[in-house]
């Protein structure tokens, strides 16, 4: 067995084809006439660019707008006036061949790409390498390998998938991609999952190992691969590939349907993002709003803080893309765990416990908070924006914000600036303090939202990172579970909404207690949405009570999750 | 020689596709266009140029335009750094 890189769900079961890229061999050959020379480089790179747009235009229409821009990107730097003019000028001081110039002057930028310390740049050594094997290819008339007529069944196996060599892919015949180099975000990744090819990244040294026509069994999901497999290894895969289709196509009926328990209790299911163009996914999984929009993306990996009207801008991106669902947006939630140079936050000694999130934010008012709930507000007249306070311990804090939170909004009425004047702000109850006197804030808070994990770390004073505790983390525990019923009755006392944005809002032990606690607002990663819509539907809250009482009548977190174990086996 | 200050405001900085429509607009012009940052000089009509630099969103820059039609140059980069390059 083999492992690598998950890099798109799915089995994938059918026979290796090994797919290697040529190698060439580039040799410093010198040329007499270097005219000549130049105007055969310039002939090659203008069919490289021909070749690149056609490329575009196929994966354009194949998959779609944003994955050929990976392409663009390549005419870009093949349009470089400064890339041609330092190969032009090698071919003639040197009198080298093209093949060659192109070679050390392209290898010189992806090396100086690939020392680069950001993500994003380095891969802009791929991109190099890729244009320069395409030139040097048309110069020398080798062909790229051919995958666009691989047989039904086919498992790509490759060192790595270049956008040139993807292009081609034809999904109703390729079962599989395995590559030995890439990560999640990789071009071969992305792809792999745009056209729901089953695929695992970054398998190491796999080429040595398989030949064409091995039988393959892979896993994407678990990132798992099979050469050659007993016949009991096959059958288990393939049963396995047949439930996870069939239950995909199950939850595909779920899309568009509304989430209400079989005793008519209407909950809202909501999902959690990290950037704006995570709202392509909520969509796509038909979530009914989301519960928690985290923005600390913004003010991560820079070197400067965001302005106002570039928080504004990706506040209001999302709202509009939700056009009218609800979008809760926590406000700033970093502390000296992060290193964001500019903030000058110093390490804290204890960070969770530490100078962070509304503690950190109200003591940096002008040039943190304020233009962040500014941005918020003006959003707002774009969309349903709520406003989420995080890691809120004592009821001045709140005070503080919304008043704050009021300031703004009669700045804004002055200048004549549009917002929603009926701007929900609620608080993620994450606290052990804040769902102790829960029923306090439910006076002044629109709304609560749990944040779980922090709730279950914070109620069993345990991170959950050490291997010597985490063994106490567990939502489950009687402790953290009666810590969430408790905030639960204290909002629909009140009257006031009140959600989940941890994980334990798509588990599906969790979910049977949650509805009986009475929870309104479910919020999960966008792709455990369906599942929970379809749990949610076939459950009736006034029947769970039961199952609910008998949970918390237990005093061990293990009696409470072998209960919970059993009754999910029961349902199923 | 026209030069003007800009801060980098589109979140990506200038990475590949906000440099290449820098670019794409830069050789439209007969003048020289280079950028000033941290005392490095780029040339604006090369995204290879422009990439090594690594500037990010919050950076200042300098645009140093030089030639016949300078001024347009420069008002056209800076008009582009301002819309945020395509991506606000």
């Amino acid at each position: 067995m083999f492992k690598g890189t998950s890099a798109s769900s799915g089995i994938g079961i059918g026979k290796a084809v090994t797919v290697e890229e040529v190698k060439l061999v580039i040799n410093r050959n010198t040329v007499a006439d270097v005219d000549a020379e130049v105007e055969r480089f310039k002939g090659a790179l203008e069919q490289s660019m021909k070749d690149t747009e056609v490329l575009a235009a196929d994966l354009a229409t194949k998959v779609g707008e944003k994955e050929a821009e990976i392409l663009q990107g390549h005419l870009m730097l093949l349009m470089d006036p400064m890339l041609t003019g330092e190969i032009e000028s090698a071919v003639k001081s040197e009198s080298i061949c093209s093949e060659y110039a192109i070679e050390t002057v392209c290898n010189m930028y992806a090396d100086t790409f690939a020392s680069m310390d950001d993500e994003l740049m380095q891969q802009r050594a791929t991109d190099m390498r890729d244009i320069k094997t395409r030139m040097q290819k048309v110069l020398m008339g080798v062909e790229s390998a051919d995958i666009a007529s691989l047989p039904v069944g086919s498992i790509i196996v490759a060192n790595d998938l270049t956008p040139s060599m993807t292009a081609g892919i034809n999904p109703a015949h390729v079962t599989g991609i395995i590559t030995e180099l890439g990560g999640k975000t990789s071009h071969s990744a992305i792809l792999a999952r745009a056209l729901e090819i089953p695929a695992v990244v970054a398998v190491n040294d796999f080429l040595s190992q398989v030949k064409d026509g091995d039988f393959i069994v892979m896993d994407g999901t678990e990132g798992v691969i099979y050469i050659n497999p007993d016949p009991e290894v096959i059958q288990e895969y393939e049963t396995r590939g047949k439930a996870l289709l069939k239950e995909k196509k199950e939850l595909e009926q779920y899309i568009g349907k509304p989430t209400i328990t079989r005793d008519g209790l209407h909950i809202e299911l909501a999902a959690n993002i990290g950037r704006p163009e995570d709202v392509e996914k909520v969509l796509e999984y038909d979530a009914e709003g989301i519960g928690l929009f985290r923005t600390e993306f913004l003010f991560m990996d820079r070197n400067a803080m965001p302005t106002e009207g570039e928080q504004f801008e990706a506040y209001k991106k999302v709202a509009v893309a939700l056009a009218g669902k609800p979008v809760i947006i926590r406000t700033l939630d970093i502390g000296g765990d992060k290193e964001i140079p500019y903030m000058n936050l110093k390490k804290d000694e204890n960070p969770f416990l530490g100078y962070r999130a509304i503690r950190f934010c109200l003591n940096r008012q002008e040039d943190v908070y304020k233009p962040q709930l500014r941005a918020l507000l003006r959003a707002s007249a774009f969309g349903n924006i709520k406003i989420m306070i995080p890691l809120v311990t004592c009821i001045e804090e709140f005070r503080e914000a919304k008043a704050l939170i009021e300031s703004l909004k009669q700045e804004l009425d002055e200048k004549g600036i549009a917002y929603n004047k009926d701007i929900q702000v609620g608080i993620m109850v994450e606290t052990a303090a804040a769902s102790l006197i829960a029923d306090i804030f439910a006076r002044e808070a629109d709304f609560f939202s749990i944040g779980t994990n922090d709730l279950t770390q914070y109620t069993m004073s345990v991170d959950r990172g050490n291997d010597k505790v985490s063994y106490l983390y567990s939502t489950f525990n009687p402790a953290v579970l009666r810590s969430i019923k408790r905030i639960i009755t204290s909002a629909r006392e009140a009257g006031i909404m009140v959600g989940m944005c941890g994980e334990a809002a798509s588990d599906p032990m969790m979910i049977p207690l949650l509805l009986a606690f009475g929870l309104n607002e479910f919020s999960m990663s966008a792709s455990a949405v369906l599942k929970s819509r379809k749990m949610i539907t076939n459950y009736s809250a006034e029947e769970l009570q039961a199952v609910a009482d008998q949970a918390m009548s237990f005093d061990t977190t293990k009696e409470v999750e072998d209960y919970m174990r059993a009754f999910i086996a029961g349902q199923a | 020689m026209v030069s003007k200050k800009i801060v980098i405001k589109n979140p990506s900085g200038l990475h590949l596709r906000p440099t290449g429509m820098l670019c794409n607009e830069a050789i439209k012009y007969q003048s020289s266009i280079n950028i000033r940052f941290k005392d490095a000089m780029s040339n604006a009509k090369s995204v290879l140029s422009v990439l090594g630099a690594c500037i990010k969103s919050g950076d200042e820059i300098e645009f140093i335009c030089e030639g016949s039609d300078e001024q347009q140059a420069l008002e056209a980069m800076i008009g582009l750094v301002e819309a945020g390059l395509g991506e606000l």
